[in-house]
């Protein structure tokens, strides 16, 4: 932006994509770049809150927290990772050819991000589907057979003593609950087919125990009477399991939002629209992917890798 | 000095053809609208609505108070009508109120812009907001919610009867709406601002404005992540709050309150701003330390980030933490001290003139120290264990949420009227209309703060008889409230048909928005100003006759 | 006289003017770095380091993602060009992640015996 004057000057020309509230180009650029930015504070914030979670939730269980973590597949999350990196680097690439106004490699390029986009979707459609067919899946409700099927499936038995007790004086509080509530309406075909995962293998406790590291709270928390009571410890990796489907979910959902951005700027860059001198949403749309990235590289070893230790290191302790 | 004389002339140079009112009459060319005049003026009529709504739920609330017993309403009922109160309240009148409204409509006139930067932003957090509102309504329709505004968990996830989810949702979707306005603020005055409009130069309206919508941005995502939380705990009965099985509700307390706190913010910021513009300009004075007002706001804002555990004193919080929040809420004081002090060494010297907007400020500095003085009361941690969840607690938030805010919007609304609609209101009944309300008001919420020392607590239908005295005067003194009002309504909305037509510069004040038509055009100026003058600079040089002033003032009175 | 005035977004806009254009080895590089690092992190994982201190691993894991954090926000995101209201935004915004943590934690960490009861 020059002087005022000159921006008087050519009052009547409007360049291509200038919005009418902008005397020219650098300005509607700059605030869209600072605009953009003030988003992505209020998205660092937004995810920050379900950090604190984990944050607190992990100080207070660690080894609940490690258990969980390991029944996690790293193989699926480390690629993820990499297909994520990739699509980064492909939504860099165009970018940086939407800022030399080369159409056909932008348009490449966009197609490549929402490929690897979509292939990242794919791998977490797996792992979730995984993740619900061994039951552990934490909503009340599912799983609900299992508690009447209980001595024919073994392996699911001691997850579903919490969600499907009806005796849980939590349940009755709330028959009489207005919303929509799976509860009341009684049948429920869900079980745990594999009975894979056994949420009430509180050995990393015992362990725990035994080398003297447990905290404050896991004393309490996992403990009936001094007795490790397997039932508590389950409850706490529960937790974990919903930070992890919150937080990987949410991530998820950004995803979403972005392949559909990616969308809207196929369709613009394939219409030629964007050129060196306006390329301000492919820009923009490229700050968001990245921080989804991001986002993704701290969810990795935080939720993937953090009780690996405990079982490749050995006795440690 | 071409600018001054379009001072001088602003009272009788021609008309613009089309004002941003006129300029399209269809219901399209509102709802579908860009300008930030209009998209003001669409929050004006809500957020007026749901504060009507919001007032019902008080007058309930109050009357149900008038004797000891639970007669009027059942306890249960009692619940959910102060819930409601405070819900409409805080989510749908004082948050957005002064910002959306004010702000929308004045920020780009303030700083010399044809719009905010992203004017379809704009809009979309008004459909926000609808769309928010809407949900809590149907919601609150339906049969409501008991929680408290706080939804405090586990009772709010496990044991409440309610419509919590949808209730939750709908201040989900309206903290979008909020996010983006503060974030549309932040960029425009950034970016927009006129050739010549330094940061120094800017009114301490845009200042204030800035940092409510730095809280904004920071704060808000918390709540909605919090709330979400919440909804899905809900539904998914994990027990991540409920301490029960190892969950834990103080950390709800804690990332509610991480927003919440600083949301009080959100809602006395733009206060601070109003009467900072109504204390200069009606002193027709230079506001006295422009520069420590302006960045006491930026540090308001920063500091309330670092105080919300001052709500979790008794909740078993660690000792520690309590005292290390305790302090800080006193060094959170300080800011706004400095403002008090600024503006009382503004009126020094002033040659000052009570018109009704001054009036509103002059209430509110009065009314705004007793709210922030016994709010140290609340923020030393040995204290608070007699007063928390007492009256005290609704009376000092009541003081700053209604003396401060609701007063600085209504100064706010009174002063830029004649801009907004172009027309003169009743001067006469403004001013009843204000004292009205400081009688009222006070007559309302002081009393509870002996009823609080007393130790009467909050959100009960009913209490012991020796309390009655005082809640009687109480429930007289929100009649009055009540009838202060109301009349702004009568007569604002009488002026807009009946009134008589506002000159572009009533008061002969040196701001932007003061050299622009009233009602402005859609772009806010026939050409792009170039500010020469300082922010408030009402020297011989500025060419604002003051007696000039003061006869057209009589004329116009 | 309009010429003497500065436009008011002239000082800050400036610096947004000249867009680089990132050479391609710089992306290619920071791609070879975020690779490294999740194979890395991935190892790191494995290798039990509570003999140093418990939660070293942990540590361990975040030095790695902060790094790739930077990289990205750096070069991907192109804050290393951009105008310093960029990086203060960027800094900001984990700036405040860092107070919610920091005062969340202050509680939980004091809680119980030890502060005032000794």
């Amino acid at each position: 932006m020059a002087t005022h004057a000159d921006a008087l000057h050519d009052h009547h020309y409007h360049a291509p994509g200038l919005q009418h509230q902008f005397e020219d180009m650098g300005q509607q650029q700059e605030s869209a770049s600072i605009g953009m930015w003030m988003f992505l504070v209020q998205e660092i914030m937004f995810f920050g809150g379900m950090f604190t979670v984990y944050l607190v939730f992990r100080s207070k269980y660690p080894m609940a927290f490690a258990a969980g973590s390991n029944h996690l597949d790293a193989f699926w999350g480390g690629l993820n990772t990499l297909v994520l990196i990739v699509s980064s680097l492909t939504m860099a690439l165009a970018v940086r050819y939407a800022q030399l106004g080369k159409r056909n490699l932008q348009v490449i390029f966009i197609i490549l991000t929402m490929i690897f986009g979509t292939v990242f979707l794919g791998v977490k459609a797996i792992e979730y589907t995984k993740k619900y067919k061994e039951g552990i899946v934490p909503v009340a409700g599912l799983n609900m057979r299992t508690a009447k099927t209980a001595s024919t499936h073994p392996g699911g038995r001691e997850l579903s003593t919490r969600t499907g007790d009806t005796q849980d004086p939590r349940e009755s509080l709330n028959t009489g609950v207005s919303e929509s509530n799976t509860h009341e309406t009684g049948e429920h075909s869900y079980y745990n087919p594999t009975g894979t995962f056994v949420w009430t293998d509180a050995s990393l406790a015992a362990q725990a125990q035994q080398g003297g590291y447990l905290t404050d709270s896991e004393k309490i928390g996992y403990f009936s009477n001094g007795e490790l009571n397997a039932n508590k410890f389950r409850d706490k990796v529960r937790i974990f399991f919903w930070i992890y489907f919150v937080m990987t979910g949410l991530h998820a959902l950004h995803m979403i939002i972005g392949l559909g951005v990616m969308a809207w700027l196929l369709w613009k860059a394939w219409m030629g629209t964007f050129s060196a001198a306006y390329y301000s949403p492919v820009e923009m749309s490229g700050l968001y992917w990245h921080f989804v990235d991001i986002v993704w590289i701290f969810l990795f070893p935080l939720l993937y890798l953090l009780g690996r230790h405990f079982l490749h290191g050995g006795a440690g302790h | 000095m071409q600018n001054v004389d379009a001072i001088n002339v602003g009272n009788i140079k021609e008309e613009p053809r089309v004002n941003y009112l006129t300029n399209g009459f269809t219901l399209k060319s509102w709802l579908l609208t860009k300008d930030h005049k209009r998209i003001a003026i669409l929050y004006l009529v809500t957020v007026s609505a749901f504060f009507a709504l919001g007032g019902a739920y008080a007058s309930l609330i109050r009357l149900e108070l008038l004797t000891p017993a639970s007669d009027l309403l059942q306890s249960q009922t009692y619940n959910k009508v102060f819930t409601h109160h405070g819900i409409i309240m805080v989510f749908f009148f004082l948050i957005p109120s002064i910002p959306a409204i004010l702000g929308n409509f004045l920020i780009p006139i303030m700083i010399g812009a044809k719009d905010l930067a992203f004017p379809r932003i704009n809009l979309l957090s008004w459909y926000f907001y609808m769309a928010g509102g809407a949900l809590t309504l149907y919601a609150l329709l339906r049969g409501g919610v008991d929680t408290g505004w706080t939804f405090y968990t586990p009772y709010s996830t496990t044991f409440s009867n309610g419509y919590v989810m949808a209730v939750g949702l709908g201040i989900f979707i309206n903290g979008f709406s909020s996010i983006l306005t503060g974030l549309n603020f932040i960029v425009t005055v950034h970016t927009m601002r006129a050739p010549g409009m330094t940061w120094f130069r800017l009114p301490l309206f845009v200042w204030s404005h800035y940092a409510t919508s730095l809280v904004m941005i920071l704060g808000t995502p918390v709540i909605a992540i919090t709330i979400l939380l919440m909804a899905l705990e809900r539904l998914a009965r994990i027990g991540i709050f409920d301490p029960a099985i190892g969950g834990d509700p103080i950390l709800f307390q804690h990332l509610f309150w991480f927003y919440s706190h600083p949301a009080v913010y959100i809602m006395i910021l733009p206060g601070f701003g109003v009467i900072s513009e109504l204390i200069s300009n009606f002193s027709r004075k230079k506001i006295f330390g422009y520069e420590f007002i302006a960045f006491s706001s930026i540090a308001i804002a920063v500091f309330g980030f670092l105080v919300w555990g001052h709500h979790m004193f008794v909740s078993g919080q660690s000792i520690y933490a309590g005292l290390v929040f305790s302090f800080l809420t006193m060094v959170v004081a300080i800011p706004s001290a400095i403002k008090v002090f600024n503006w009382a060494a503004t009126l020094y010297k002033g040659q000052i003139s009570y018109d009704t907007p001054m009036l509103y400020a002059l209430f509110f500095i009065g009314l705004f120290l007793i709210g922030g003085l016994t709010g140290l009361f609340l923020g030393a941690m040995g204290l608070v264990v007699h007063l928390t969840d007492t009256y005290f607690v609704v009376a000092h938030f009541h003081y700053v949420m209604v003396g401060g805010q609701v007063l600085a919007y209504l100064g706010g609304l009174h002063y830029w009227w004649s801009k907004i609609t172009g027309k003169m209101y009743s001067e006469f009944w403004s001013k009843i209309a204000a004292i009205i309300v400081f009688v009222g008001f006070n007559l309302t919420f002081f009393p509870q703060f002996i009823l609080g020392y007393l130790g009467m607590p909050r959100r009960y239908a009913s209490y012991p008889d020796e309390f009655q005295v005082l809640n009687i005067f109480s429930t007289a003194g929100a009649s009055i409230l009540a009838i202060g009002l109301i009349l702004p309504l009568i007569y604002l909305t009488y002026s807009i048909f009946f009134g008589a037509k506002a000159p572009a510069n009533p008061w002969m004040l040196p701001g932007l928005e003061w050299r622009t038509a009233s009602p402005p055009p859609t772009e806010n100026f026939e050409e792009t100003p170039i500010v020469t003058w300082e922010a408030y600079e009402f020297g011989e040089e500025s060419g604002l006759d003051l007696e000039d002033a003061r006869n057209r003032n009589k004329v116009l009175v | 006289m309009a010429e003497r005035i500065k436009t008011a977004t002239e000082s800050e806009s400036h610096h947004h003017e000249e867009h680089h254009i990132v050479p391609l080895i710089y992306y290619f590089g920071v791609f070879g770095v975020l690779v490294v690092g999740t194979i890395l992190t991935y190892y790191a994982a494995l290798v039990d380091l509570d003999w140093i201190f418990p939660g070293a691993n942990t540590l361990l894991a975040l030095l790695i993602a902060f790094f790739k954090m930077g990289c990205v926000v750096l070069i991907f995101m192109h804050v290393w060009w951009s105008s310093r209201l960029i990086w203060l935004t960027a800094i900001a915004g984990f700036f405040w992640l860092a107070i919610m943590f920091a005062f969340t934690m202050q509680d939980y960490l004091t809680r119980g015996a030890g502060v005032f009861t000794g």
